[in-house]
């Protein structure tokens, strides 16, 4: 087969007939689709705020808190304005230390004492009474 | 969305019929199956119906369906996998009747044209079997009128070769 052969044929492939089933295929599927679109669609568009709805309850529901307040226009206007500078806070002083007191001693009962004798041991006093 | 504007309707409807021919004949000789071919018409369409039909004049909606579709079925043809048999060369022995010869030659002509890389093979079907200038051709496949010429060219020797080693 030579070229000018080849180009023949496919001129004549130009003409050849499509098969009316095949067409017939086509047209339906295409106006089925169109005319199912928006349906299709509409669920397509339910099932994505379902799960937007799911996702932002999980959200609340794991981050348990003060709910965002939104802004108000006049607390916008307090939060610009200018700021006051509170009073430095009082140092908390701390209470006196109590005068220590010195710790009583016990009452000895005084005794007369008729003799003292020391004893090398400074802590040791020997006393002879009466 | 919703309901289609009554005049939309019509007027898609009109090139729908105008048209589907020439999708469904293009996309049939480039991936060598009506059933292929019908998948890549009825999305075709549907593109065609999501871009509305702003287009300049006839020709230019010809070209961009062309583009579609040549388009829809590079993919379909990348996506299959590659180990998917070439077709069979049916045998020129059967028959003596020139009608049937001729036929027969069609049949081989088509199942070289298989062999080919997809685009080359858009290249031939847009240029030789579609009769659209290189020009068009070059504008359905995105690329140059040199690129297009010469894709045509090497086609057509590989078409030739095939052809010839089959007849011996």
């Amino acid at each position: 087969m030579n070229e000018n052969e080849i180009r023949e044929l496919f001129r004549e492939m130009r003409d050849e007939p499509i098969p009316a089933d095949s067409l017939a295929r086509v047209r339906a599927a295409v106006d089925q689709r169109i005319h199912q679109r928006p349906s299709a669609s509409a669920w397509k568009l339910a099932a994505a705020l379902a799960m937007a709805g799911c996702v932002v309850a999980g959200l609340l529901w794991l981050k348990p808190g003060k709910p965002h307040r939104q802004v108000t226009q006049p607390e916008m206007a307090q939060a610009l304005s200018p700021v006051e500078i509170p009073p430095p806070p009082e140092v908390p002083t701390r209470p006196a230390p109590r005068p220590k007191r010195a710790r009583a001693r016990p009452v000895v009962e005084s005794v007369p004492v008729s003799i003292r004798i020391e004893t090398p041991d400074p802590d040791v006093v020997i006393l002879l009474v009466n | 969305m919703g309901e289609i504007p009554r005049e939309r309707a019509d007027s898609f409807e009109q090139v729908l019929r105008q048209r589907e021919a020439q999708v469904l004949r293009t996309a049939f000789r480039i991936l060598g199956n009506w059933a292929d071919a019908e998948d890549v018409a009825q999305e075709v369409f549907l593109r065609l119906h999501r871009h509305g039909l702003d287009f300049a004049n006839d020709g230019v909606t010809g070209a961009w369906l062309y583009r579609v579709t040549v388009n829809l079925c590079l993919d379909r043809t990348r996506s299959r996998r590659p180990s998917q048999e070439l077709p069979e060369l049916p045998s020129l022995a059967r028959s003596a009747e020139s009608a049937i010869l001729i036929e027969e030659k069609k049949q081989r002509l088509m199942s070289a044209l298989a062999m080919l890389p997809t685009k080359e093979r858009a290249a031939v079907v847009l240029r030789e079997i579609e009769g659209l200038s290189t020009a068009e051709v070059a504008a359905a496949l995105s690329s140059s009128e040199v690129t297009v010429r010469s894709q045509i060219s090497k086609a057509l020797v590989r078409l030739r070769g095939i052809l010839t080693r089959e007849d011996v």
